[in-house]
C-alpha cells in the first residue's frame, strides 16, 4: 500500500506546487539523490501536464519576437486616411492593432479626419467601419460631399453606386455616455470572437468621436471610479485591437494647462493609453492642417506636416 | 562535490573563471541612463516618468542588447546572447519597433566590420550603404535566431498578470532547453497599467475570511513573490516602467477653476507652483510591498529641448536622474534607431 501511495502524494504535491515548477524542480534536485530518479520525473511531468492547459487560459499565449513579427506582417495592416500627409507621416496610415488619438482643439479638423477616413477605408475595401457618435458629429451629407469630390470622373449612375457601396460599409452608432460605450465595445467583442470572420464583413476601423466627451463627465473629483471607467475603456480598445486587428481611432479635446497653454484633455492616466497622438491645428481662414507627431511607437515625436481640407 | 567537500571550500577559481562568472551576474551595460549605477543580477530598477519619456524606447534597447550575440560568423556585436521576458501591460508594444532597433544594430556592426575591411584593402570608396544594407538584410539567420530569445506576453488585467507570472517558470524552463541560453532580463512595461482598476476593485468577501481578496496590496504582493521565486533560481534582472499617472497639478488645478484665478496670480506663482508639479508629477501610488521591492529608481523626464541631428531630422531630448541611490547627476540623452546617447 504504502509504494502505491507514495507517487499520489508526490503528484499531488507537483500540482499544489504547480506555480514555480523551476523552484519545485531546484529543491527537488538538491535532494535528488535521495530520491528514485524515474520515480520523480513521472510524477513531475503528469502534475504539469495536468495544470499546463488549464494555466494557459488563463493569460495569453506567449510568443517569441519572429511569432509577433509574423503576426504583424500577416495582420496588421496600415489603413490609409486618404489625406496624404498624414499617410506619409505615419508611414502609410493608421495601422490594425493600434490606438490613435486626435487632439486638437475645437475646428480643428479632427472630425474631418474621422470622416474622411472612414469613407476611404470603405472605399478600398479594407472592410467595415464602424463609427460610434458621441456628439452628433457624424454627417452622411458630408461624406457623399467627399465621395461625390472623389469620384468626379464618374458618371452620374457609376457615382451613384459607388457612393451605395462606401454608405452601406459604415455603421453608426449614436452613444452618449460612457456605460454604453462600454456595452458596445463589450458586445462588438464577443461578436469578433464568436463569429468566423469574412472577407467583407470584418470590421477594421473603429471611430469613436469623440471620446472625450464620454470621459471628462465621468473624470474629475477625489473618486477613482471615473478614472476606472477610463482606464477599462482604454484597455478594451486595446484588446479589440490587437487580438482583433481593428485599427482605432479616437478624438480628444484641448484643455488649458499650465500657464495656460493648450494641452490635450483626460489628463495623466489617459496618456499611457493610446499607441499614437497627433495633434491637428488649423490655421484660421485656410483650409490647410498642421498635424505633428505628439507620440508614436516608433517614430520620433516632434515631426510634423501639412494637409488640406478640401471645401 | 561530495566527495571532496575540502577541496571545494578551498579551491580557489581561476581569474578566469572569476571573470566569466563576474560577467554573468554583471554584464557590462552602456546603456543611458543605466549606466551610472552598477547592476548585477537580483536588482529590481524601476523607471519611472510621465507619458512619452523614452521609458519603453530604454527597455527595448536594453532587450536589443540581451538578445544579440557577443560575436557572429567573426562579427563582434557585443551583445549578451540570453533571453528577454517581457511583459506587456500597456499593450502597447510594437514589434516592427524591435525589430528596427535589432536590424540597425546589426546593420552597423557590418557596416564597422566593413569598413575596416575595405579601408585595409584601400578601396574605401567602394563601400556602399544600399549594398550594406542588402547584404545585411540577407542575413535572416541571425536576426531570426536573435528575435527567438524575445519572450513575449501581453496581459489585460491584473489576474492575466498573475496567471502569466505563474506560468512562466514552466515556459521559461522549455524555452531555455530549446535555446539553450538563459534568462537575463525579465521587463514589465509598465507596472501600474491596472491600478486604477484594482484600487476601484472590492470584492464581496467570499466565504469566510480565510481566502484572499484581489486587491491592490494583495496583487502587488503576489506579483513580488512570484518575481522572488524567479530570482532566487535564475540570474535575472529586473526592468520595470512606472507611468505617472498623477499630472503636474492634479489638484492644483480644481483649485484654480474653482477659484478662477487663470491669468494674474498664476504668473506670479508659477516658480513655486512647477516645483510642487515637479513633486506631484513623481507621487508614489504603487503599494508599499512593490516599493520595497524596488532597488534602484530612476526617473526620466520629457525636455522641451530639440536637438537636430543630420541623419535623422530632430530629435526630443530627456532628462534622468537617480533617486534610489541619490545622485546628484542630471543625464540628458536623446533616442535614436542605433541606440540611446547622452548629450553633454
Amino acid at each position: 500500500m504504502a509504494e502505491f501511495n507514495e507517487p499520489r502524494s508526490k503528484a499531488t504535491a507537483s500540482v499544489s506546487s504547480s506555480g514555480n515548477p523551476t523552484s519545485f524542480l531546484s529543491r527537488a534536485s538538491k535532494c535528488a539523490k535521495t530520491l528514485e530518479e524515474g520515480n520523480r520525473s513521472l510524477s513531475d511531468d503528469a502534475g504539469f501536464a495536468q495544470v499546463q492547459p488549464m494555466m494557459e487560459d488563463w493569460h495569453q499565449p506567449w510568443l517569441n519576437g519572429v511569432e509577433l513579427l509574423e503576426d504583424s506582417n500577416r495582420n496588421k495592416h496600415f489603413l490609409p486616411t486618404g489625406y496624404e500627409g498624414i499617410d506619409v507621416l505615419l508611414g502609410g496610415g493608421l495601422c490594425e492593432g493600434q490606438l490613435t488619438e486626435i487632439v486638437g482643439s475645437s475646428s480643428s479638423g479632427k472630425t474631418q479626419v474621422c470622416l474622411y477616413s472612414a469613407a476611404h477605408v470603405a472605399d478600398k475595401h479594407f472592410g467595415v467601419v464602424m463609427f460610434l457618435d458621441t456628439c452628433n458629429s457624424f454627417s452622411p451629407k458630408r461624406i457623399a460631399c467627399m465621395v461625390d469630390q472623389l469620384s468626379s470622373s464618374f458618371s452620374g449612375e457609376a457615382k451613384e453606386r459607388r457612393l451605395k457601396r462606401i454608405m452601406s460599409n459604415i455603421f453608426c452608432h449614436s452613444i452618449f455616455d460612457i456605460f454604453a460605450l462600454l456595452d458596445v465595445l463589450h458586445q462588438l467583442e464577443f461578436n469578433l470572437k464568436h463569429q468566423v470572420t469574412s472577407g467583407h464583413t470584418k470590421i477594421c476601423l473603429l471611430i469613436i468621436d469623440s471620446i472625450s466627451s464620454l470621459l471628462t463627465p465621468v473624470l474629475g473629483g477625489k473618486g477613482s471610479e471615473g478614472r476606472l471607467l477610463m482606464v477599462s475603456a482604454g484597455i478594451i480598445l486595446k484588446k479589440l485591437a490587437n487580438e482583433h486587428n481593428v485599427s482605432v481611432l479616437v478624438t480628444n479635446h484641448m484643455v488649458g494647462g499650465e500657464g495656460g497653454i493648450l494641452k490635450p484633455a483626460l489628463g495623466e492616466s489617459w496618456k499611457s493609453i493610446p499607441h499614437v497622438r497627433l495633434q491637428l491645428t488649423h490655421d484660421q481662414g485656410s483650409n490647410i492642417c498642421n498635424v505633428s507627431i505628439l507620440k508614436h511607437t516608433f517614430m520620433a515625436s516632434g515631426r510634423t506636416t501639412k494637409f488640406v481640407i478640401h471645401g | 562535490m561530495e566527495e571532496n567537500p575540502r577541496g571545494w571550500i578551498h579551491g580557489d577559481e581561476t581569474a578566469k573563471a572569476m571573470l566569466a562568472r563576474v560577467l554573468t551576474e554583471r554584464p557590462f551595460l552602456f546603456l543611458p541612463p543605466l549606466h551610472r549605477v552598477p547592476l548585477r543580477v537580483g536588482n529590481v530598477v524601476e523607471i519611472a516618468g510621465p507619458s512619452p519619456s523614452a521609458k519603453s524606447q530604454i527597455l527595448l534597447h536594453a532587450a536589443v542588447h540581451c538578445i544579440l550575440p557577443e560575436e557572429w560568423k567573426g562579427i563582434r556585436f557585443g551583445g549578451l546572447e540570453r533571453m528577454v521576458m517581457y511583459f506587456d501591460l500597456d499593450c502597447r508594444f510594437d514589434v516592427l519597433r524591435l525589430s528596427q532597433i535589432l536590424k540597425h544594430r546589426i546593420m552597423e556592426a557590418y557596416k564597422s566590420a566593413n569598413s575596416t575591411y575595405w579601408e585595409d584593402n584601400g578601396e574605401y570608396q567602394k563601400y556602399d550603404a544600399t549594398e550594406i544594407t542588402q547584404m545585411c538584410f540577407c542575413d535572416d539567420e541571425l536576426f531570426l535566431a536573435c528575435m527567438r530569445r524575445f519572450l513575449y506576453i501581453r496581459c489585460y488585467s491584473s489576474f492575466e498578470f498573475l496567471a502569466a507570472l505563474k506560468a512562466m517558470h514552466f515556459h521559461l524552463q522549455r524555452e531555455s532547453e530549446a535555446l539553450g541560453v538563459g534568462l537575463h532580463f525579465l521587463m514589465i512595461d509598465s507596472i501600474g497599467a491596472f491600478y486604477w482598476i484594482d484600487r476601484a476593485c472590492q470584492p464581496m468577501p467570499i466565504g469566510g475570511s480565510k481566502r484572499k481578496n484581489l486587491s491592490l496590496q494583495n496583487v502587488a504582493e503576489a506579483v513580488v513573490q512570484e518575481i522572488c521565486k524567479l530570482l532566487q533560481t535564475q540570474p535575472v534582472l529586473v526592468l520595470a516602467t512606472k507611468a505617472t499617472i498623477f499630472g503636474a497639478g492634479t489638484s492644483g488645478n480644481d483649485a484654480q477653476r474653482a477659484f478662477g484665478k487663470w491669468c494674474s496670480e498664476r504668473k506670479m506663482d508659477s516658480r513655486t507652483l512647477s516645483k510642487e508639479g515637479e513633486k506631484l508629477l513623481y507621487r508614489e501610488y504603487m503599494p508599499s510591498a512593490w516599493q520595497s521591492f524596488v532597488t534602484h529608481r530612476v526617473r526620466l523626464q520629457a525636455l522641451d529641448e530639440i536637438i537636430s541631428d543630420g541623419q535623422y531630422g530632430t530629435l526630443p531630448t530627456y532628462t534622468s536622474q537617480w533617486v534610489q541611490p541619490p545622485l546628484n547627476i542630471k543625464d540628458k540623452f536623446a533616442v535614436r534607431d542605433d541606440g540611446i546617447f547622452l548629450i553633454t
